[in-house]
């Protein structure tokens, strides 16, 4: 047992830090969590340059194959998320890199490869999901969007909804119905293509702050080249099943609670209230301990669950309570942070906001991780089914 | 980083495992309970053979020489199964003879705590049940070739079995409570001192130890005169870490024990195993105990490593006592009636569970430390 890094990793870690450091510094006061990249000009301008600099730098594909252009390990592309969570750097698009690219290299035929995963690499594309809809949520296998084979291509009908920077992306995955009357998870294909098909329209659905983040996305006689299909027709769903597990890593998002908590510390250290600082109240005191403490032990089972994807061990049981516990932390300290500003707390991004209505936006935020990518319910279900041998729910 | 054990630590989990489930049944913990000893000198003696209170002692002191780490592992055995007893507060006891003692001192007690010839303990607590140096007011005055104890003890574990107590005075009023504590090997059948049983939730023989004028060689003082207090802060840091195992072996065990209860009983004409409500709680139970494990792993190799290990220690203790509660509590919940039985195995995790959250430091205080560390001025 072994948490330690040997010294060609510190010495890359110290890189990932001090190039992210440098990015953060440039962040643009707008720029607040976790999502506002897709909602504002400037975040998003940021965005694509952090994007830039790293698929520059090689660190958008640190695990992939060197064929691909892997120029790391498994274990550096988690020192990278790391940093990139540590100082609120933006920059990997979580739909392109961390879910399709993995998938698209396990699955994908070399054609469909030597296509889409170069832009992917250099930072210059953006990807969005196009997977649920309106009356399909957690069983996605239940939808009605179609995707029908006419000759070289698809034709795509339909709506799709939550899709997080729809409006933001250039290309979209989803997944359609190729056969409507065929066996259930026998009847799907998963499909990429252009944003800028005609067809398409976007509409924005405003977030509990308003923010523009998802959207709904509907299809009308939408044509994608055939050859853009991951896997085969009608066997969409092993696809979808293939990401989801890439779904589930968490460590950049728990670095930047870490980090979030150091700057509470901080803020309670400088605040006064009831004449002394709010540092000196044992209540506050201890619930800050306690966060603290489950953020340890949140980056602890991370690592754990890095070191199985290391030697190709995945434990989908370990990444779902990773999923869950994370996520879960993620809303208390969401709460804790609002409570401990007292007044402040509520108060969004401006002048008389503390820590730059972080805390504010924390309270809208903390669902993007407890709801989508397959709600903690969900993940419960899949702990008790296939990692305790439960029986399946009838 | 490698997160798993190497080829020593297997075997040694392995081995503690299958001697402790033909050694140590649950009838011979539940006698054990009961009787007024504690502990079973022959199996003592078993373990001894095996090496197990000399574990982490140095070779050259007829030790196994292991890590730290290591004796993680056997805990988490230990506390799988249940071994009652003073395995654990032997080797705690070690900690300070190893960190501070003299070489004579190593000399005289390591090896025979190795055979399994002298039960350890350490008295700290008193009146007050503070783990902090404030609470000390057990005095230690000097007399021509010895000092002399007065005052009582509170807590001390298996006193009335141990051949030495490591006894934790006041030998100053000093400018801060931490300044003026001085560390003693007492023997602990020296004349003036008495011990009573409490009688505690896990019936561990937390023992009440007064001393009344008990002479001690100043040649027993371990480390400096006055400056005894950083040796039992690293004392309860490793001690936290200790103890942390011993409970994620008992969570491992409810949630085993609870899951497996939950295939078998049917009601309603399913086994309750297949109610969404107690998945999703038995979930939440593999959870608690996995991000223990995890976070106790950590700390157990920082403090192997020999790094500074604080922050970690009091995390996991901070967490883990909270999670051992919850698991077994739970695990009781999902049993129905019979869990709540005494003859049910489970029910004896639930009590280990409070006595392990005391041992060491509770939450609130282990917090406090953690806030210490996270830099809260
Ligand atoms: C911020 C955000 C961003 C999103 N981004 C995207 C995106 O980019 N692309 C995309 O395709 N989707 C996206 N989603 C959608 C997300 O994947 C779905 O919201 C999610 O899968 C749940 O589906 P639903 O909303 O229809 O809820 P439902 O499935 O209707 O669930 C409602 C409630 O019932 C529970 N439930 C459902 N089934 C079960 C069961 N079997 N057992 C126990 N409980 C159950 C759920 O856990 C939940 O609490 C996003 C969602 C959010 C909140």
């Amino acid at each position: 047992m072994d948490f330690g890094f040997t010294d060609e990793q510190i010495a890359r870690r110290k890189e990932f830090s001090d190039v992210c450091k440098d990015l953060a510094a440039k962040r643009p006061a707008e720029y607040v969590g976790f999502e506002s990249a897709y909602d504002n000009e400037p975040s998003w301008e940021y965005y694509k340059l952090c994007a830039k600099e790293f698929g520059k730098r090689g660190w958008l594909t640190l695990d992939w194959p060197a064929e691909y252009g892997g120029s790391g390990t498994m274990m550096d592309r988690v020192l990278f998320s790391e940093a990139r969570g540590y100082y609120g750097v933006g920059g990997v698009d979580v739909f392109g890199i961390g879910m399709l690219a993995p998938t698209l290299l396990a699955a994908a035929s070399e054609e469909v490869k030597k296509k889409f995963l170069p832009p992917i690499a250099a930072g210059d594309v953006t990807w969005c999901e196009l997977w649920s809809e309106p009356n399909a949520g957690s069983d996605l296998a239940s939808l009605t969007a179609t995707a029908i084979r006419k000759g070289d291509e698809y034709i795509m009908n339909g709506q799709k909804t939550w899709t997080t920077g729809a409006h933001r992306a250039d290309w979209a995955f989803g997944v359609f119905k190729s056969d409507p009357e065929g066996r259930p998870h026998h009847n799907l294909v998963f499909l990429l293509f252009d944003m800028k098909t005609p067809g398409i329209e976007v509409r924005p659905i405003p977030f509990t702050n308003g923010t523009h983040i998802y959207n709904e996305v509907y299809l009308d006689d939408v044509h994608v080249p055939a050859e853009n299909i991951v896997g085969q027709e009608n066997e969409g769903w092993a696809i979808v099943n293939l990401l989801a597990g890439f779904e589930r890593s968490n460590i950049d998002a728990i670095m930047a609670l870490i980090r979030q908590l150091e700057d509470l510390v901080t803020y309670c250290n400088v605040t006064k209230r009831n004449g002394q600082p709010l540092s000196k109240d044992p209540l506050i005191r201890n619930r800050l301990a306690q966060t603290a403490c489950e953020l340890e032990a949140a980056r602890t089972l991370a690592y754990r669950v890095a070191d199985l994807q290391n030697r190709n061990e995945m434990s989908l049981m370990d990444a779902s309570a990773l999923k869950v516990f994370a996520s879960e932390l993620g809303e208390r300290y969401a709460s804790l942070a609002t409570d401990v500003a007292g007044p402040y707390g509520q108060v969004k991004f401006s002048r008389w906001a503390p820590l730059n209505g972080l805390l504010e936006a924390m309270y809208h935020e903390c669902f993007v991780f407890t709801i989508s990518m397959g709600t903690n319910e969900i993940q419960k279900n899949i702990i008790a089914w296939y990692g305790l041998g439960l029986p399946r729910m009838r | 980083m490698d997160l798993t054990f190497n080829e020593t630590q297997e075997i040694l989990r392995k081995m503690a495992r299958d001697f402790l489930i033909t050694e140590c049944p649950k009838s011979l913990v539940r006698e054990l309970e009961d009787s007024e000893k504690g502990y079973s000198p022959e199996l003592w003696k078993k373990m001894a053979e095996l090496g197990w209170m000399g574990l982490i002692i140095p070779e050259e002191y007829d030790g196994m020489g292991y890590t730290f780490q290591d004796l993680t592992v056997l805990l988490e055995e230990t506390g799988r199964n249940i071994l009652p007893g003073p395995l654990v507060c032997t080797i705690t006891s070690t900690f300070p003879i190893l960190d501070a003692g003299t070489e004579n001192q190593k000399k005289e007690f390591l090896p025979k705590v190795a055979s399994g010839e002298l039960i350890l303990t350490t008295a700290l607590l008193e009146a007050e049940g503070t783990f902090s140096a404030s609470g000390i007011a057990v005095k230690a005055t000097p007399k021509g070739e010895d000092f002399v104890i007065n005052g009582t003890k509170l807590f001390v574990e298996m006193a009335h079995a141990a051949d030495y107590i490591i006894c934790v005075t006041r030998t100053k009023d000093g400018a801060s409570p931490e300044d003026g504590i001085t560390l003693f090997i007492v023997d602990a059948k020296a004349s003036g001192i008495s011990c009573e049983v409490i009688p505690t939730i896990a019936a561990d023989k937390l023992c009440e130890v007064q001393f009344k004028n008990v002479l001690v060689p100043k040649k027993n003082m371990l480390g400096e005169l006055d400056k005894g207090w950083p040796i039992i802060e690293k004392m309860l840091e490793k001690g936290a870490i200790a103890k942390c195992a011993e409970s994620l072996g008992g969570m491992q065990a409810a949630v085993e024990m609870t899951i497996a209860y939950s295939k078998d009983r049917v009601q309603y004409g399913r086994p309750i195993g297949a109610f969404q409500a107690l998945q999703h709680m038995m979930a939440d139970l593999w959870t608690t105990m996995t991000t223990s494990r995890y976070l106790v792993y950590e700390a157990a190799w920082i403090e192997s490593e020999g790094l500074p290990c604080a922050k970690e220690a009091s995390m996991a203790k901070a967490y883990v006592n909270d999670a051992y509660k919850y698991v077994t509590r739970w695990s009781i919940r999902l049993h129905g009636g019979i869990g709540t039985s005494r003859d049910h195995d489970i029910s004896l995790y639930y009590l280990r569970a409070k006595a392990a959250d005391t041992a060491f430091g509770n939450t609130d205080l282990h917090r406090e430390l953690v806030a210490q560390k996270i830099g809260l001025i």
